[in-house]
C-alpha cells in the first residue's frame, strides 16, 4: 500500500513539475510551486526525514511563493 | 519555415529536460550503490556515538551544531552579507506596492494565524535538538510574521509594529552571539565552536537545558535568521 502511494505521488511530482515549466501563463507557474513543495514534503515524510521535510514545508510554501509573488507585483506583470 | 522553428524550439527544450533527468537518473543510481563500498565509517560513527558525544537525541542538529558547526556560521553569514548589502543598496524611498484590496476573509485569517505561527517557530527553536527542526527552520517561520503582515496590511503598518533599527539589531545580536558561544569552546582549552570536545558536559540527554552549548546555538540561529529574512524581505519591497 505505501509503495503504491510512493509511486503515485512520484508521478504526481513529475506531473506537476512539467505542468510549472511549460505552462503559459506566469501566476500558474508560481501558483504550482507550492503544489510541488507539498508532494514532496510527503515523500520525505515516507523517507522518515522529518527535518527535511519541515524545511521544504516552510521554505517552498511559505518563502519562495512570497518572494515570487513580490517579483511579479513588481515587474507589473 | 517559421512553424519549423518554433517546433525545433519545443523539441529543443524538452531534449534538455530529457537530458537532464537521464543524468541524474546516473547520479541517483550511483548514490544509491554507495553502501557497496565500504566509506561511511564517518556516518556509522555520528550514528552510533553521536548521541553519546553530544547528547542531543535530534542527529541531524547534533551534525549541524557540533561536527560542522563552522558551516552553520559560513550560512549564517551568507544571510547577514546579503541583508546587510540589500538594505545599503536599495535606496530609501516610500514603499509602492501595486495596490491589491483583499477582502475581509485574508484580513481576519491573517490576524488569527500570527499567534500560532509565533508558537510554532519558538517550539522549533528551542526544541531544536530535542525534535524535528531547529534554528533555520525556526526563524524562518519566525519571519513568515512581518512577512504576512507586510503584504496584507502594508509596509508601513509592518514597520510601525516591527521597527528595521530593532530587526537590524536583533540580528547583530545573533551573529555577534555565534560567535561569541564559538569562542567559549577556546576559553574552555578546545577548538573553536567546540561542544561535545569541551567540557560543557552533555547534561541529562532528553531534557530542555543539555546538549551543552546546542540550545544556545539554535537560538542564536533563529533570530538571526528571522530578522534576517525580515530585514531582505522589506528591503526588496522597497526598490523600485
Amino acid at each position: 500500500m505505501i509503495n503504491l502511494i510512493f509511486n503515485l505521488l512520484m508521478i504526481f511530482l513529475v506531473i506537476t513539475a512539467f505542468f510549472m515549466v511549460f505552462t503559459k501563463d506566469i501566476s500558474n507557474s508560481v501558483i504550482a510551486l507550492p503544489v510541488f513543495g507539498v508532494i514532496l514534503v510527503v515523500i520525505f515524510v515516507i523517507l522518515q526525514a522529518p527535518d527535511a521535510a519541515m524545511a521544504e514545508a516552510i521554505i517552498a510554501a511559505g518563502l519562495t511563493t512570497v518572494f515570487f509573488v513580490i517579483t511579479i507585483n513588481k515587474t507589473e506583470y | 519555415m517559421s512553424k519549423i522553428n518554433e517546433r525545433l524550439k519545443k523539441l529543443h527544450t524538452i531534449a534538455l529536460v530529457v537530458a537532464l533527468a537521464v543524468f541524474l537518473l546516473v547520479v541517483v543510481y550511483e548514490i544509491h550503490n554507495l553502501d557497496n563500498n565500504s566509506k561511511r565509517y564517518l556516518s556509522e560513527h555520528y550514528i552510533s556515538e553521536g548521541v553519546r558525544e553530544t547528547g542531543a537525541i535530534n542527529l541531524v542538529t547534533s551534525v549541524l551544531y557540533d561536527y560542522r558547526a563552522f558551516d552553520t556560521l559560513g550560512e549564517a553569514t551568507v544571510i547577514l552579507t546579503a541583508a546587510a548589502i540589500l538594505s545599503l543598496l536599495v535606496p530609501v524611498s516610500k514603499a509602492t506596492m501595486l495596490g491589491t484590496k483583499f477582502s475581509i476573509i485574508v484580513y481576519q485569517t491573517t490576524k488569527f494565524s500570527i499567534p500560532f505561527l509565533a508558537v510554532l517557530g519558538v517550539h522549533l527553536i528551542f526544541f531544536g535538538h530535542l525534535s524535528p527542526g531547529g534554528g533555520f527552520v525556526g526563524g524562518v517561520v519566525l519571519s513568515i510574521i512581518p512577512i504576512l503582515l507586510t503584504i496584507t496590511y502594508g509596509v508601513e503598518f509592518s514597520e510601525s509594529k516591527l521597527k528595521p533599527a530593532k530587526k537590524k539589531l536583533v540580528e547583530d545580536i545573533g551573529a555577534i552571539g555565534f560567535i561569541l558561544l564559538g569562542l567559549l569552546g577556546v576559553v574552555t582549552g578546545s577548538n573553536f565552536l567546540a561542544n561535545g570536545q569541551a567540557n560543557f558536559g552533555p547534561g541529562n540527554t532528553g531534557e530542555l537545558i543539555s546538549a551543552g552549548l546546542i540550545p544556545y546555538l539554535n537560538v542564536m540561529i533563529g533570530i538571526k535568521v528571522g530578522a534576517g529574512l525580515a530585514i531582505i524581505f522589506n528591503s526588496l519591497i522597497k526598490e523600485k
